[in-house]
């Protein structure tokens, strides 16, 4: 047990459990413009993946990060626009579009990738470019806080910019006044004159560049190549996070640390010798407390949206 | 309206079932095509993993090579959708041409033993897993397993050579017998050059998330002190690898020659790997299917390949002559001769009670 005790709160878990948060924060955030908006981006795990994937194979080919960079998020919005069309122009179910999204993206980015570079598993045969860490001045001085905070990936950083970022875009800004007004009621939105379509289509795709920025801090921060499935579940676990947040960027943030703090634990905790089956389960048996724990709070206040039922012909 | 024309539907779709249940060998299979003996490999994924399935494909042109026209190969990818994998097994059976479906992993060693029985005229040879030829006739079947533990023997003495913490971390895709038996080979062979090795284990649960290989292994240097490591998990050991580069500790490659994946591309990646623990798929298939073209394969047994058939051993390339002194290296060979004549008896996972290997693992740690 001390054992345990000593590994939670060393410096070094803390550093990796915001490390692992970063991806799933990213990807969170995304979920929570487009649910703000009304709109299920389920393809967030697709769109985590194509991004990572075309950003190695943009910086790897043009040499530089910046364009790298501009290829991810490009295919992340293209997706997110993609899945838009289908669902609100052609009126497709969004919850099947993003399944399909993600299907086509765990088979897609490996066909991408062996016709680019012949390999189907990894391409580690390109050199990718990979976003730096950051040593930031006075706060690395500080004794324990310092070696927790500073020394990060720029893109860790930059996902708490994003927290940020996003709660000023929703909550203080016009666009996301119009965002609220049609995840909350869109008839109403429209009676006043909102295009709800135009709405919708914007959050999508912000949401898929949110998103892209997750699949990039895998393949070009984390580690710094592709590799097949390398997402491995982290899209869906952001659906979770983002659920938990109860719909402000500043929940979203903390429960994706929660997150990242039980997958730092399935890290460490190995390392004391309990057995890894019961170890592997913890991110899961955190999101099924955290979902139960939010259900039961919900009930006790009054829910903060009120989701519309939809009407279905009868089918028979 | 709707009701009748969906039982109507069902009903078909089970005759249609039922009809195909009865309709394989109604009579006996055409005669061959052309004399050549007609070799399938039925991969269950894809190529392109740089390790396993690319040395059987390996295996396949070594053996259309050697025998020339006398064979016919085919190599199928079935991908990882493991409801196409029967499906495939039946249709390559039931293919009068076919005469020997080669497979492995032991995903598929269930299916063939479903559909083998029915097929007697055909062979069958199930690679890196073995069939229980005690569960009923499998005599058109012919199991290869590997004495990974045999060449994971050299790599842990390897290591124990160039470890100066005596700490070794190893990640595992997921927690069975055959990733066990890597290490308790490792193990074993570190434990014999130094007794005081100590290793720390922990699994990933598959075998993609390089992210978490990577984590685990940052955990194990930083917190556990080990300055060697070996992701022993598929592509996510390639995590280990790049976390092993990052903090200037040593690493393994596993099942291919993972120092050449690197070399060129990222040497810093490529110099850190010491040697890699390679499994080869293609050396045994090509001894089994050469014994059965010469009518010396024993089907319906067991083969099991290991150093002195070279199906199974360590990569030694530039960088492990560069890592390792010579003296290390003759040691690390002598080891080897030794395992070869049979004085150094190598433990396994294989066949034994899951706690018995636990414990022992344990014991290591």
């Amino acid at each position: 047990m001390p054992d345990i005790l000593r590994t939670v709160f060393s410096v070094d878990f803390v550093y990796s459990a915001l490390r692992l948060t970063t991806p799933v924060l990213f990807a969170a955030l995304g979920s929570l413009v487009a649910d703000r908006a009304g709109v299920i981006n389920i393809g967030l795990e697709g769109i985590m993946l194509f991004s990572a994937l075309t950003g190695v194979l943009g910086s790897a080919y043009s040499g530089s990060l910046f364009v790298g960079m501009l290829c991810a998020l490009v295919t992340g919005m293209c997706i997110a626009l993609l899945m838009a069309y289908f669902s609100l122009q052609m009126k497709a179910d969004i919850v099947l579009t993003g399944v399909a999204m993600n299907l086509v993206a765990s088979g897609g980015t490996v066909f991408i990738l062996y016709s680019v570079c012949g390999d189907k598993s990894v391409s580690t045969s390109l050199t990718s470019m990979v976003f730096p860490t950051v040593d930031i001045p006075v706060l690395g001085d500080i004794p324990v806080l310092g070696d927790i905070l500073s020394g990060h990936n720029v893109l860790t950083y930059l996902s708490l910019l994003a927290v940020a970022a996003v709660w000023l875009f929703l909550e203080k800004s016009k666009p996301g006044l119009r965002i609220r007004a049609v995840g909350e009621n869109d008839r109403a939105a429209s009676s006043v004159g909102i295009h709800v379509r135009r709405v919708r289509y914007g959050a999508l795709l912000l949401s898929g560049a949110l998103a892209s920025f997750g699949g990039m801090f895998l393949s070009m921060g984390m580690l710094t190549y592709f590799s097949k499935n390398m997402t491995a579940g982290r899209g869906y676990i952001a659906l979770a996070a983002q659920a938990l947040g109860n719909g402000s960027a500043l929940g979203t943030f903390l429960s994706s640390l929660v997150f990242g703090c039980a997958e730092a634990l399935s890290v460490s905790l190995q390392g004391v010798g309990l057995p890894p089956q019961f170890v592997q389960m913890v991110p899961y048996v955190a999101t099924i407390l955290g979902l139960v724990l939010y259900a039961a709070l919900r009930k006790k206040n009054r829910p903060v949206r009120k989701h519309k039922k939809r009407k279905r012909g009868s089918t028979t | 309206m709707k009701k009748i024309l969906a039982i109507t539907m069902a009903l078909c779709l089970m005759l249609l079932v039922f009809a195909g249940c009865g309709g394989q060998q109604t009579d006996d299979p055409a005669a061959p095509g052309t004399d050549a003996v007609k070799i399938v490999l039925l991969i269950n994924g894809t190529l392109g993993d740089k390790s396993f399935f690319d040395s059987a494909k390996n295996g396949m042109d070594l053996i259309k090579e050697k025998y020339g026209d006398k064979v016919e190969t085919q190599t199928v990818e079935m991908t990882y959708d493991a409801t196409k994998w029967t499906p495939a097994l039946i249709e390559f059976s039931e293919d009068p041409d076919t005469d020997i479906i080669i497979s492995g992993t032991w995903q598929m060693v269930d299916r063939v033993i479903e559909v083998a029985p029915d097929y007697p005229e055909k062979k069958y040879i199930v690679y890196d897993a073995e069939v229980d030829y005690s569960s009923g006739d499998y005599s058109n079947v012919y199991s290869i397993t590997y004495k990974q533990n045999e060449a994971s023997f050299l790599a842990g003495a390897a290591s124990a050579l160039v470890s100066k913490t005596n700490v070794f971390g190893f990640v595992g895709g997921m927690d069975n017998v055959t990733i066990n038996d890597f290490l308790v080979g490792l193990i074993a062979g570190a434990q014999y050059v130094k007794p005081e090795m100590r290793f720390t284990t922990a699994y990933i649960g598959n075998f993609d998330d390089a992210v978490k290989a990577k984590e685990i292994t940052l955990s194990q240097i930083n917190n556990q002190n080990a300055d060697i490591v070996y992701g022993c998990a598929g592509q996510a050991g390639l995590g280990s690898i790049e976390a092993a580069a990052e903090q200037g500790v040593y690493a393994l490659g596993g099942d291919a020659d993972q120092a050449m994946l690197f070399k060129g591309v990222d040497d810093a990646k490529a110099s850190c790997i010491i040697t890699s623990i390679l499994k080869r798929v293609d050396n045994s298939l090509l001894r089994a299917v050469t014994a059965s073209m010469e009518g010396t394969l024993e089907w319906g047994t067991t083969g099991s390949f290991g150093l002195s058939d070279e199906s199974v051993g360590l990569a030694e390339n530039e960088y492990y002559e560069a890592i390792l002194t010579a003296d290390q290296r003759a040691q690390v060979e002598e080891i080897k001769q030794k395992i070869i004549s049979g004085e150094i008896e190598v433990p396994t996972a294989l066949g034994r009670d899951t706690q018995e290997v636990k414990d022992y693992i344990d014991a290591a740690a």
